[in-house]
């Protein structure tokens, strides 16, 4: 494939996957009565359905890949490290954590509640791990990051499972968040989170030319006139709120935010992260939403949440770049 | 076994060419004026002067057999002994309703008396379950950690607990048994499988410890959203009973886990001697202990497969508890001060740590039953970042 073609078949795979998840599903939807749907007020159970149910889904799943995907790109770049991802470090479990503690002080129900709270949690969780792995010898290297992340998502969980063993109705509430999933979100759940998905998409955008001059080394960059701890902090802060709010909106979704990178890094030829960031939000949109709709598809009636297809299909591409050479320090 | 040293000539220096060949001792003394050869260590073996550290002690039960043990693992050996029977007396005295010591020692030597029921059916069981768990989830920690040294791995990081939970969830989705209680064997089957998995990702040309780590971690994840969608599609009581499972508990566990475990664990007992001489060279850095003779890979192998093995079992018991098997031989170092993982320590501090976590987990909050492993995991994870913050010499 030539790589020209990158951009615009990334953009037509994002397309067909929002049609398809339009589309597919217990209720297959034929795509002329998509269109209808969305442009005319129709009120047949097409319409309706595509309208109030699939609509919602498929914003979410467009952002939620998106924000993913960037925040991936910018922490790989950030912590120069092949292995940053949202899930390993720690972030969903700290989003779980504020969840958990909403369900049960009463504080929120419904999906629309937990919002605030997950995004607070996935904060607090970035700031230790980073402030954690960042100490000591060797700075934040790959396997102190992923043990970090692993040990404060361990503590967090046993604090969780003391709520949830303890209370079945938090469980109740809790289990279906906990799995990440596009279903069930209403209308307003991208309307929330979208401040926080532009500030923080300008904040890493904004330092696009940083991240390009981190990958030759702080000395490097430094030399070459960027202001390193800024471009660190800058871009950090702007992925944690992207990671933040997808979590926020469509619960823990592993492996998006580390494998879209390597592939949108593979596709650009020119240009880095300026390229890179934008093509990351493409690819990690279409991955999304792909795995939201196979997951329809494969156990109908029932559904595979796209948590769980996600964590399936990204686990052989983390082995893969694992044992590649180099990607261990 | 302790202090990783077991039958066999004192070896006097780590510079030792080759460990030295069991040799009778019939080579005559050389006179004094003469210093030993260093090339012949098993000469040197028979003068007191040289033993590795003025904390040794050297037993020679016969000519061709020496042990070389040390005072300070010795006495820390005792000490937790001690700790762990008096601490297994007060668990036996404590809870709900208090049993006076004396009731209890007449209740456990079989006299009639009106605790039968507390103390033999529920409390007595479930501390030897909690102190078997504990000493092989001890056992396993020290010997993952030895072969990735690395204080921060541990059976639950190279995916012993997600691949045993996977296991028993597949298990009662397809229907084939009823409760999670019921599966020790399915469990110990997924954590093995697990950590097969999860070896032979990580191998290629050789084992690095670092790869071996990221790559367990990764499967845990996988493995764990397989869970996740069985909390999602099973019913409300279905997804707590799993949950609690999940968790690790010993709450109403005992002979039944008991006993398979304990076989175990007598079976492991001539590996683990093995074990015992096969780590120490492999505190070393791997081209050290290759020169020295060594087969890494392979003993590094044996070294996975014994801990795994013990780990897996101890979850198919009790569940997936956490963080034992990583804080227990790193307490247990820092005890005897040994440059080596200290087995029998490890396992007993493991037993110390789980019998005294459970005691916790049974009477902190009375009515109410916090789950071991959530305890130990709160515990235990502050420990770990603790570890990593502290940037000491054994950083990864």
């Amino acid at each position: 494939m030539s790589r020209r073609l990158a951009w615009p078949l990334a953009v037509l795979a994002v397309a067909v996957a929002a049609l398809l998840s339009l589309a597919v599903g217990t209720r297959a939807v034929p795509p002329a009565a998509v269109l209808d749907a969305l442009l005319h007020d129709g009120s047949s159970p097409d319409a309706l359905v595509v309208r109030s149910l699939r609509l919602p889904r498929t914003e979410v799943g467009l952002t939620a890949g998106a924000a993913l995907g960037v925040a991936g790109a910018a922490l790989q770049a950030v912590t120069r490290n092949p292995l940053a991802d949202p899930g390993i470090l720690g972030l969903s479990q700290g989003a779980a954590a504020g969840v958990v503690l909403a369900i049960a002080l009463g504080l929120a129900s419904g999906f629309a509640g937990y919002v605030w709270y997950a995004f607070a949690g996935a904060v607090v969780a970035a700031c230790l791990v980073y402030g954690i792995a960042a100490r000591g010898r060797g700075g934040a290297s790959p396997v102190k990051l992923a043990l970090a992340g692993t040990a404060l998502s361990a503590m967090t969980a046993g604090g969780t499972t003391v709520v949830l063993t303890s209370s079945s109705a938090t469980l109740d509430q809790f289990r279906f968040w906990q799995v990440g999933a596009l279903s069930g979100r209403d209308a307003g759940t991208v309307g929330r989170m979208l401040p926080f998905l532009l500030a923080g998409a300008v904040l890493v955008l904004a330092c696009a030319r940083g991240l390009d001059a981190l990958a030759l080394g702080d000395e490097t960059a430094r030399a070459l006139g960027h202001r390193v701890a800024l471009v660190r902090v800058t871009a950090a802060s702007g992925a944690t709120l992207l990671t933040a709010a997808a979590v926020a909106a469509a619960g823990p979704i592993a492996f998006v935010g580390l494998a879209v990178p390597h592939l949108a890094r593979r596709l650009v030829t020119s240009g880095g992260y300026r390229a890179v960031l934008p093509l990351s939000a493409l690819l990690g949109a279409g991955l999304l939403l792909a795995a939201d709709v196979v997951g329809r598809v494969v156990r109908a009636p029932a559904e595979v949440p796209a948590g769980v297809m996600t964590a399936l299909v990204g686990v052989p591409v983390l082995v893969v770049l694992v044992r590649r050479k180099g990607a261990v320090s | 076994m302790e202090g990783a040293k077991g039958a066999g000539p004192a070896r006097p220096t780590a510079a030792a060419p080759e460990p030295a060949p069991a040799r009778p001792d019939s080579t005559p003394a050389r006179p004094d004026s003469e210093p030993p050869a260093p090339a012949h260590p098993a000469r040197a073996a028979g003068r007191p002067a040289l033993l590795p550290s003025p904390h040794s002690l050297l037993l020679r039960p016969s000519p061709g057999l020496s042990l070389l043990l040390n005072r300070r693992s010795l006495g820390v050996a005792a000490v937790l002994v001690v700790g762990l029977a008096a601490l297994m007396a007060l668990a036996a005295c404590v809870g709900q309703t208090f049993v006076a010591p004396g009731a209890v020692w007449r209740t456990v030597r079989g006299e009639s008396t009106p605790y039968d029921l507390v103390v033999n059916e529920l409390r007595v069981p479930r501390i030897v379950l909690g102190a078997l768990v504990g000493a092989a989830l001890g056992l396993a920690g020290a010997l993952v950690q030895t072969v990735t040294r690395n204080p921060l791995a541990s059976p639950d990081v190279i995916g012993v607990g997600h691949g045993a939970a996977a296991a028993t969830v597949l298990a009662l989705a397809t229907g084939a048994v009823a409760s999670p209680g019921a599966v020790p064997p399915v469990a110990v089957a997924g954590g093995l499988a697990a950590a097969a998995l999860v070896y032979v990702l990580a191998w290629r040309h050789g084992m690095r410890p670092s790869r071996f780590v990221l790559t367990g971690v990764g499967v845990g994840v996988a493995l764990s959203a397989v869970v996740q969608l069985y909390l999602t599609d099973s019913e409300l009581a279905a997804a707590e009973q799993v949950k609690l499972w999940l968790t690790g508990s010993l709450n109403g566990r005992g002979w039944e886990q008991a006993g398979p475990l304990a076989v175990v664990l007598l079976l492991a007992l001539p590996a683990l001697v093995w074990a015992g001489r096969a780590a120490g060279p492999l505190g070393l850095d791997p081209e050290t202990a290759a020169a020295l003779g060594v087969r890494v890979d392979r003993t590094r192998l044996g070294l996975t497969v014994l801990g795994v093995v013990l780990a897996a079992t101890a979850t198919g018991a009790a569940g997936p508890i956490g963080f034992v098997a990583l804080t227990a031989p790193q307490l247990a170092r820092r005890l005897t001060r040994t440059p080596q993982l200290p087995l029998v320590c490890s396992a007993l501090t493991g037993a110390v740590v789980l019998v005294g976590a459970d005691l916790a987990a049974r009477t902190l909050v009375p009515p109410l039953e916090v789950p071991v492993g959530a305890l130990t995991s709160l515990v235990g994870g502050p420990y770990l970042l603790w570890l990593l913050g502290r940037g000491g010499r054994r950083q990864v």
